[in-house]
């Protein structure tokens, strides 16, 4: 769906043009309307087209793994893709944009709270009966899930206040050991912190508050390099930040209370998709909301000239500590999500090759950007996830697809593009015939 | 237009109506390899593959794997877990839940193995990991078993070893801080010394961080300690550098180390200097017999150098999952309760002649076996220099 939307290149040949025309009406909620259709279809019926194609089972990464190990089998998995997923929610989405633009115009009157609400649970739908086919599917969506909060908050960073920070990995270590330690003290028998105090129900409950202990965590380590650094700007930021990174990583490898480097495990499983779904709507809402304020704008301000910004009465230290604390923050909550659904931390997850994978993230979807930072983590993680039975050849595709991006778009697919929630959910016209 | 959208979608349906209810089951036996493929340690990666490769080349020879009187033919699918702990989850998942293997051999290293074994013991899949040393993979998980000794076995064998070849009473430790294994085994090694030679007999417990490369400082301390022994479980890269840098420096004591050693680049890196020390393995390449040798010599021959522990283990733990498959009787079909049998047959494995030792599991999934002491010889050879059991 994403694919369809931005499909709008500075220059479109004529195909794409019809195709806009033909598409242009369907509100948002008619695709997720599409998109729920097709995966129950898939869910009622998928096995038996699987079967009927060819196919051993219904392919779980839209055709790709299964393509690339039996090339044989590619025709089937894309004819599958084709008609269960696009076919079906272009078809549906056309057929219900005229009620469904009836309904966003009466909705978009209303608070917009409703709608908004209306379109997540929807969306949650989707992904609850997609992940439900396979755990496998679940896992990978979670992780997903979680590596779009943290493009999105070193978005803040690098994207909107313009530095170049390396200090993603430790904030996430911070947030993962600081839940981490407060789950499995409470809730877990455990060789390193005794008996369980709390009965396993109070879990859940806890569990939020224990994501923000960790997100806390994290924003105080930001602090820390903060008050230094910000004397300096540009490289001198990236080598402090990076040195911060490796103090951590070694932090942990010598705290044994913490498992040292043996790692940290038997984190309770309450990581489940709605958790990470909420925390992620959470953290884009709260997010999109901070860069479109006023601090928002006055981060942008420094990024573009910080003299000037002073000059204009931007009190740019504190937007700057403000803006770092907050996207340290939105990562400690990552890393915690992540220690409670792979279940087991050590300070090597947290390294240079971590970095590496936000950094390329944040770069390929756009800087700047919240559509950038899912379309970049998303993608991503997909891409990984589908070519992983090329094994080794992987790691020559993606980063050179890195490169070809950073050729043909040098700030990422969808850079400098504002999120307007209003103007998302807002009925659709057909597009006039420009051109 | 939408007419054509309409025919189609009549068809389709006609067609769902039509086809048949899942296919009939084939008689196939998937194996799932978790492996490094790719990441930092490729080269573990790869002996895991070979050794598996040879595995199937065998079964294939023989026409399939015989459970119970039914032959069945034999997939070996092997995932890549980057050698990253979420991808080793991401891949066990995979092979579980989409390749609905049987039985999984891996992922090699702790860090992976302890969140793969966490998914293979949730979802019911005997999981073996040939190589991973941390008690934490195999502890109150009945579906998660191993194919090597542990540390708390090996640290007493080669404190042992030490006092009974030598009988030195005062030793020197050298570990990396940051990497799981050297450091669980540097503790388990401290403790086993002090218990047989009293409090403070360690007198130099020194450390450094993965990819530092001058030891100096470290070793100077430990020549300056009066130590008679220095105990370095590195890996083989360190170990070079360890022992060249110590006999710069003047060092002329033995040097002893751990199961890490057991690589083919250590004597290529370290060179002469190695020659004459000592350390504990899982099997002896040089002087190896029967099944042993068979293994190094196909090995050798076909991948064009003499297998480390790795591949040896990662044998092993195949032909134990062959054992076990085996051992069921005969298989239902019901992947679920095949799976649950192959477990319970793992378990119940008693003296499994493997070619690196004898093994019978614990009731947690760990083997006793023997482990052997090699002493590199002066043609840079391992040689086997006596075997030490339970």
């Amino acid at each position: 769906m994403v694919e369809k939307n931005s499909a709008s290149p500075g220059n479109p040949p004529k195909r794409f043009l019809r195709l806009r025309q033909f598409l242009g009406d369907v509100p948002l909620l008619a695709w997720l309307f599409g998109g729920l259709i097709s995966v129950l279809i898939e869910q009622q019926v998928g096995e038996r087209l699987a079967n009927l194609l060819g196919l051993p089972k219904i392919p779980v990464l839209f055709g790709f793994m299964l393509a690339m190990k039996e090339p044989l089998l590619l025709p089937g998995a894309l004819a599958y893709v084709l008609v269960l997923y696009i076919l079906t929610i272009v078809l549906i989405g056309k057929i219900t944009a005229r009620p469904f633009n009836l309904m966003a115009a009466k909705m978009i009157q209303w608070p917009i709270a409703i709608p908004v609400i209306l379109h997540l649970v929807v969306l949650y739908a989707i992904m609850h009966f997609w992940a439900d086919i396979s755990l496998y599917r679940e896992l990978t969506l979670k992780l997903t899930l979680i590596a779009i909060m943290l493009t999105l908050s070193l978005n803040i960073i690098n994207g909107y206040m313009g530095e170049f920070s390396c200090s993603h990995p430790g904030f996430m270590s911070l947030g993962a050991y600081g839940a981490s330690a407060v789950m499995v003290l409470f809730f877990v028998n455990d060789r390193l912190f005794g008996d369980a105090i709390l009965p396993e129900v109070l879990g859940p409950f806890l569990f939020p508050l224990a994501l923000i202990l960790g997100g806390i965590v994290a924003a105080l380590g930001a602090l820390l390099i903060a008050i230094p650094s910000f004397k300096t700007r540009g490289d001198y930021l990236a080598i402090i930040s990076l040195a911060f990174m490796f103090i951590v990583k070694s932090l942990f490898e010598n705290l044994q209370f913490l498992g040292g480097a043996r790692g940290l495990k038997g984190q309770p499983d309450l990581a489940n998709l709605p958790t990470v779904f909420i925390w992620l709507v959470i953290c884009v809402w709260v997010i999109n909301n901070f860069v479109r304020s006023t601090m928002g704008k006055a981060l942008n301000a420094v990024r573009d000239d910080e003299l000037a910004a002073e000059a204009m009465t931007v009190n740019t230290r504190r937007t700057k500590m403000v803006a770092f604390l907050f996207a340290a923050f939105w990562a400690g909550v990552a890393g915690g999500l992540f220690a409670h659904t792979v279940r087991f931390i050590n300070p090597n997850t947290f390294g240079v090759q971590r970095l590496a994978e936000i950094l390329a993230m944040v770069y390929f979807g756009g800087l700047n950007s919240v559509y950038g930072s899912i379309v970049g983590a998303v993608s991503l993680n997909l891409l990984g996830e589908m070519l992983r039975p090329l094994a080794l050849f992987k790691w020559i595709i993606i980063p050179l697809l890195l490169i070809l991006i950073m050729i043909y778009r040098p700030t990422g697919l969808v850079a400098f593009k504002e999120f307007d929630v209003r103007k998302l959910i807002q009925p659709k016209r057909k597009p006039e015939k420009e051109v | 237009m939408r007419k054509g959208f309409l025919a189609l979608v009549a068809v389709l349906v006609l067609g769902l109506a039509l086809a048949p209810c899942g296919l009939a089951a084939q008689k196939t036996i998937k194996i799932g390899i978790n492996a490094p493929i790719t990441g930092d340690i490729p080269k573990v990666g790869e002996g895991s593959k070979y050794a598996a490769e040879m595995w199937l080349e065998d079964i294939k020879a023989a026409g399939g794997l015989d459970v119970g009187g039914v032959k069945y033919d034999v997939e070996v699918i092997i995932e890549d877990n980057e050698s990253k702990p979420e991808s080793a989850a991401k891949a066990a998942t995979k092979l579980i839940t989409e390749d609905e293997v049987l039985a999984i051999v891996g992922p090699q290293s702790s860090a992976q193995a302890i969140p793969a074994g966490e998914m293979a013991n949730n979802f019911g899949t005997p999981m073996i990991s040939p190589w991973s040393t941390n008690p934490d993979t195999t502890k109150d998980r009945p579906f998660v078993f191993r194919g090597c000794f542990l540390d708390p076995f090996q640290g007493p064998v080669v404190a042992n070893f030490i006092k009974e070849e030598f009988g030195f009473t005062k030793a020197a430790v050298l570990y990396d801080v940051a990497s799981d294994y050297p450091k669980g085994l540097a503790e388990v090694f401290k403790e086993a010394w002090e218990k047989n030679n009293g409090p403070g007999s360690v007198v130099a417990f020194e450390s450094f961080t993965t990819k530092d490369a001058d030891f100096s400082s470290q070793l100077t301390n430990i020549i300056n300690s009066g130590a008679e022994v220095l105990f370095t479980p590195q890996y083989y890269n360190e170990v070079a550098l360890i022992v060249q840098q110590a006999h710069e420096l003047g060092w002329k004591n033995p040097i002893v180390g751990s199961d890490s050693w057991g690589s083919a680049e250590t004597v290529k890196l370290c060179g002469e200097e190695c020659y004459g020390l000592f350390f504990t393995t899982h099997y002896a390449a040089a002087g190896a017999t029967g099944a042993t040798k068979a293994f190094i010599d196909r090995y050798n021959q076909k991948y064009g150098y003499v297998p480390d522990d790795v591949g040896a283990l990662t044998w092993d733990s195949l032909r134990i999952v062959q054992a076990a498959i085996q051992g069921t009787g005969g298989l239902s079909g019901d992947l679920k309760k095949d799976r649950e049998a192959v477990k319970d047959a793992m378990a119940n494995i008693k003296e499994f002649d493997g070619i690196t030792g004898k093994m019978t599991f614990t009731p947690d999934g760990d083997p006793i076996k023997c482990a052997v002491i090699v002493r590199i010889s002066d043609k840079g050879e391992f040689e086997f220099y006596k075997s030490v059991c339970p």
